[in-house]
């Protein structure tokens, strides 16, 4: 049953790490809480299913199209609702994003309607059994997709030369523009990359529990924002490890404490991770700037 | 100060002797013998909420009524009588309730009063109708021991206990499962579920998990690896058809097989479009359900949308029952207020669209509940 557990809390963490690296990656570029990116995963999650039920679009051709779709909404929001404000204090953005979230969840509301729409499933059920666990067909897809955006995105960052600029600009934004980088262009990757990602989770989760709602992304885009701060926030590896761990603690928690208490577990270790290690778990300890 | 007071004084007192004035009025030449198109008018009274926040309730019970009624009178079966609805809008305020069942019985001389919607209402008017002997039949007030000493006080409706008892019987004595896990989620509805059909299922069997949910949640598999470990035969849902989809998809997922059982939250297209293969051969409980094939429910069911061109909603279908048990009471008694009352308490195994009802010895309802199948994708009644 241990290690049935595990598995669950697994499966649930990659969609929260996918997540996650939205957060991180933006906010290690311009330093920006981009609230709205529970509802790219909700956006994302939306074109998967009208690409697949209406357009009859093979599952996997969606798939690519919804992170392309999401990616597209990514740079959109960046465009209109961040850039004016980059030059502006902190909380304006921040507060901006709060406002573009709100925004697009209450126009999905507006024209989806709030009954849950049915993800039909791009396979047969299928479900595999092993001495120690079982995993469904699904929950493979979703394990070995995570796994693979993961590494792509790893090796974009470490091995490419946008990968290379965007870790320039992360460092030193100035310094970065002098060497000849172009801030804004890195900056609109970044958001398309990072809202991919979260396009991805959403088609990923409304495949796996089956359901898409106009407000699906609020709570796990809190709960990616968590695990973005649990595992350092800024850092692409403390991403990945924070989503794992907060899935793992959340089923673990739920299995062994109290189901009502799941959401509680996952913000209790927030703050028990910020009590012990205030920059996140992979986070190096900030210097302010002089 | 004091002059003020007086005034207001003054003030109420004339009110008062006008308010009193007008009802003896009303009484004198006004006997309950009214008279239309030759055939003697039973006068039905209607206390509910039509406007306010509750407003939904009190219109559906109204339109439930107005639905039999229409079809008692146009189907003559009454012979010479005629039914005639006086409607009075509570705003779902109980002491407005108060005067409305005044109204009622002292001005428009109703033969009985259908109502009150809320529970509250209805324990306002209790008194007044038991005093003035009008015999009163709600369709909706759920609240424990409502009709308890007061032989004038009926009610037609399912509280969420009796669904849970009956279907833990069910389970037991029909499907022959043993071994219950309960799911529920965590608010009102959810666990006043749970308690009862925890207790009926550990009377006659034994309950080996029970694990909890939160409205909304999506993934239940932490839960349900918890209660696959205690083998259990079958799993109760105490929720909502959109997080019983999920659960029983999962529960497949995770090679569980369990029968699947569930109330009238279960009872919703959506349950069977994200649940799939997963919900088929699952049981529920339900008030009322419109897409039942039963030709008394989809004759109900077409009045009612011809009317008002909507689905009717439980509220309305135990109106429309609660109206057809005065019917009967009228047939086979009579039309005067205390015929009725004595035909609404006799009432034995009356074949409503809600289920099969009596009246107790309290006044309160014994109903069969409805319960439905998931078969080949469709509910489908079962018992």
């Amino acid at each position: 049953m241990f290690v049935q557990q595990l598995m669950n809390g697994l499966i649930l963490g990659s969609t929260y790490a996918l997540i996650a690296l939205g957060y991180t990656m933006v906010y290690g570029i311009i330093e920006l809480i981009n609230f709205a990116h529970g509802e790219i995963y909700m956006f994302g999650a939306f074109v998967g299913l009208i690409l697949v039920t209406v357009l009859k679009v093979p599952f996997f051709l969606a798939f690519l199209l919804a992170m392309a779709a999401s990616a597209l909404l990514g740079i959109t929001i960046e465009y209109l609702a961040y850039r004016p404000l980059r030059r502006s204090s902190r909380l304006a953005a921040l507060i901006s994003a709060i406002g573009a979230s709100i925004f697009l969840s209450n126009l999905a509301l507006l024209i989806m309607g709030s009954t849950p729409y049915n993800f039909p499933t791009p396979f047969e059920a299928k479900v595999y059994e092993t001495p120690f666990f079982i995993i469904s067909r699904v929950e493979i897809l979703v394990l070995l997709s995570s796994l693979l955006l993961m590494i792509a995105l790893t090796l974009i960052v470490q091995k490419t030369k946008i990968g290379k600029a965007m870790r320039a600009v992360a460092q030193d934004k100035d310094t970065a523009s002098l060497m000849g980088i172009n801030i804004n262009k890195i900056v609109t990757i970044t958001f398309a990359i990072g809202s991919a990602l979260g396009g991805a989770a959403g088609v990923m989760v409304g495949i796996y529990f089956r359901t898409v709602t106009p407000t699906m992304g609020l709570m796990p885009g809190l709960k990616g924002f968590v695990a973005a701060v649990v595992g350092g926030i800024g850092n692409i590896p403390g991403a990945m490890l924070g989503g794992i761990l907060l899935g793992i603690a959340e089923v673990l928690g739920a299995a062994y404490i109290s189901s009502q208490y799941r959401d509680a577990v996952a913000f209790a270790l927030l703050i028990l991770v910020l009590l012990l290690k205030p920059s996140g778990l992979l986070g190096k300890p900030v210097q302010e700037k002089v | 100060m004091i002059a003020r007071k007086k005034k207001t004084t003054i003030f109420t007192a004339v009110f008062l002797c006008l308010v009193l004035l007008l009802g003896v009025a009303g009484c004198g030449p006004k006997e309950s013998a009214d008279t239309e198109d030759g055939k003697t008018v039973i006068k039905i009274g209607t206390v509910g909420p039509l406007s306010g926040t509750a407003a939904a309730y009190g219109t559906n019970v109204l339109r439930g009524i107005e639905v039999a009624v229409d079809e008692a009178n146009a189907s003559g079966e009454l012979g010479d009588y005629v039914l005639k609805i006086v409607s009075e809008d509570t705003e779902g305020d109980w002491s407005k309730a108060a005067n409305a069942f005044q109204k009622l019985v002292d001005i428009d001389k109703v033969n009985v009063i259908i109502g009150a919607v809320l529970s509250s209402e209805t324990a306002a008017g209790g008194d007044i109708i038991k005093d003035a002997k009008v015999p009163t039949i709600s369709p909706s007030s759920t609240a424990v021991d409502l009709t308890k000493g007061n032989p004038y006080l009926f009610r037609n409706c399912l509280s969420d206990e009796v669904q849970a008892i009956q279907l833990a019987e069910y389970a037991v004595k029909e499907l022959g499962l043993s071994k219950f896990a309960i799911l529920y989620t965590n608010n009102d509805y959810g666990k006043s579920l749970k308690d009862a059909f925890e207790a009926k299922a550990n009377e006659l069997a034994e309950v080996v998990a029970v694990e909890v949910f939160m409205d909304g949640d999506e993934n239940f598999k932490s839960q349900l690896t918890s209660i696959k470990e205690k083998n259990p035969d079958s799993l109760y849902i105490a929720g909502y058809y959109t997080e019983a989809g999920k659960i029983a998809q999962q529960a497949k997922e995770l090679g569980m097989n369990v029968q699947l059982l569930g109330a009238d939250g279960l009872c919703n297209v959506v349950l069977l479009q994200i649940g799939g293969e997963a919900v088929e051969g699952a049981y529920a409980t339900s008030g009322f359900y419109p897409d039942d094939p039963t030709p008394a429910v989809q004759n109900f069911v077409n009045a009612y949308k011809e009317k008002y061109n909507e689905d009717p909603d439980m509220f309305a279908a135990q109106a429309y029952d609660a109206t057809r048990i005065v019917i009967e009471a009228i047939k086979s008694k009579g039309p005067s207020s205390e015929e009725i009352r004595e035909g609404i308490a006799a009432t034995k195994d009356f074949p409503g669209i809600t289920g099969k009802t009596s009246i107790d010895e309290e006044g309160d309802t014994i109903k069969d509940v409805i319960i439905l199948k998931v078969e080949n994708g469709k509910f489908i009644r079962a018992r």
